[in-house]
């Protein structure tokens, strides 16, 4: 079954009850970002614009980091709206709730990646789900949605 | 660019004061008791257009490498916020892949911040640099 399939008004979602329990997780996962120190997400998600110029880049924040919070916000305010209609039947998003969709699977990988310190490629190629560690398996999962997603929101453009 | 002011002549015109005339040196009307000396530089900084930031076109976009950002999703991003061409955003994000990273985009500094804005968002590791 596709979980993201082309849609004349958008994109199709479907998934699986099991599936949506899982994925109920990532508004609230991305929440945490940042609040125990030293978290690896934090830094992944919030990459100083001007990596040599503090000043700069603390002015960048000021204006674009809020915005940036904002943005997010709104993007898993999306997914969790749709999410709770999915387990009904499959839902139609329109093509900013897929872009949603899309930036929120995105920032849940690089959170969990950040997370379980991936620094290298290679990472997803040659696996087996069954000798993964919970949080590992989950990447994987997101990836392949997010991988799916992606191909459907190309062929639209 | 630095301007040495002229001595202030003696004839400079001054205001009388309904009570007594200026101390000697003072020029400012009502102030008798101020010395132009104590109140105006020898010299004063006169800005040129070095001192302030030339809001030209050289600030790169940049979009860096990581382990995590899929190809395919890379080109999506820059064909969505740039309209690229499949051809230039696979370029771009072959040249990310392979040196490390790409200058997607060079625009005035109000637009490049926002250029990188809308790629963070997206999560890319995007930066900005002067060209």
């Amino acid at each position: 079954m596709d979980r993201f399939a082309a849609h004349v008004d958008g994109v199709l979602l479907s998934l699986f009850g099991e599936e949506a329990d899982a994925l109920t997780m990532l508004p609230e996962m991305l929440n945490t970002v940042g609040e125990v120190p030293g978290d690896p997400a934090a830094s992944r998600l919030t990459v100083a614009a001007y990596p040599d110029d503090p000043e700069a880049n603390a002015e960048y924040a000021t204006w674009l980091r809020s915005e940036l919070e904002v943005g997010r916000a709104a993007d898993r305010s999306a997914v969790e709206a749709s999410l709770a209609a999915v387990r009904e039947e499959p839902v139609v998003l329109s093509m900013g709730e897929a872009e949603a969709w899309l930036i929120v699977l995105n920032e849940a990988r690089l959170t969990l990646a950040a997370r379980l310190e991936i620094s290298e490629e290679g990472w997803g190629d040659d696996f087996a789900l069954e000798d993964m560690e919970p949080p590992m398996a989950f990447l994987h999962f997101l990836t392949y949605l997010h991988g799916e997603l992606t191909d459907v929101l190309l062929e639209k453009l | 660019m630095v301007v040495i002011l002229a001595t202030v002549p003696q004839t400079f015109p001054r205001c009388n004061t309904p009570d007594s005339p200026p101390a000697s040196g003072s020029i400012l009307w009502g102030m008798p008791h101020l010395n132009t000396a104590a109140v105006l530089p020898e010299t004063i900084d006169v800005p040129t257009s070095d001192d302030f930031p030339v809001d030209d076109h050289g600030w790169n976009v940049i979009v860096w490498n990581d382990p995590v950002n899929l190809m395919g999703y890379v080109v999506y991003v820059l064909r969505k916020l740039f309209g690229y061409s499949e051809e230039k955003a696979t370029k771009l994000m072959l040249e990310v892949h392979n040196d490390g990273r790409s200058v997607v985009n060079m625009a005035p500094r109000e637009k490049a911040e926002m250029d990188c804005y809308a790629l963070q968002r997206h999560g890319l590791w995007a930066t900005l640099g002067k060209a």
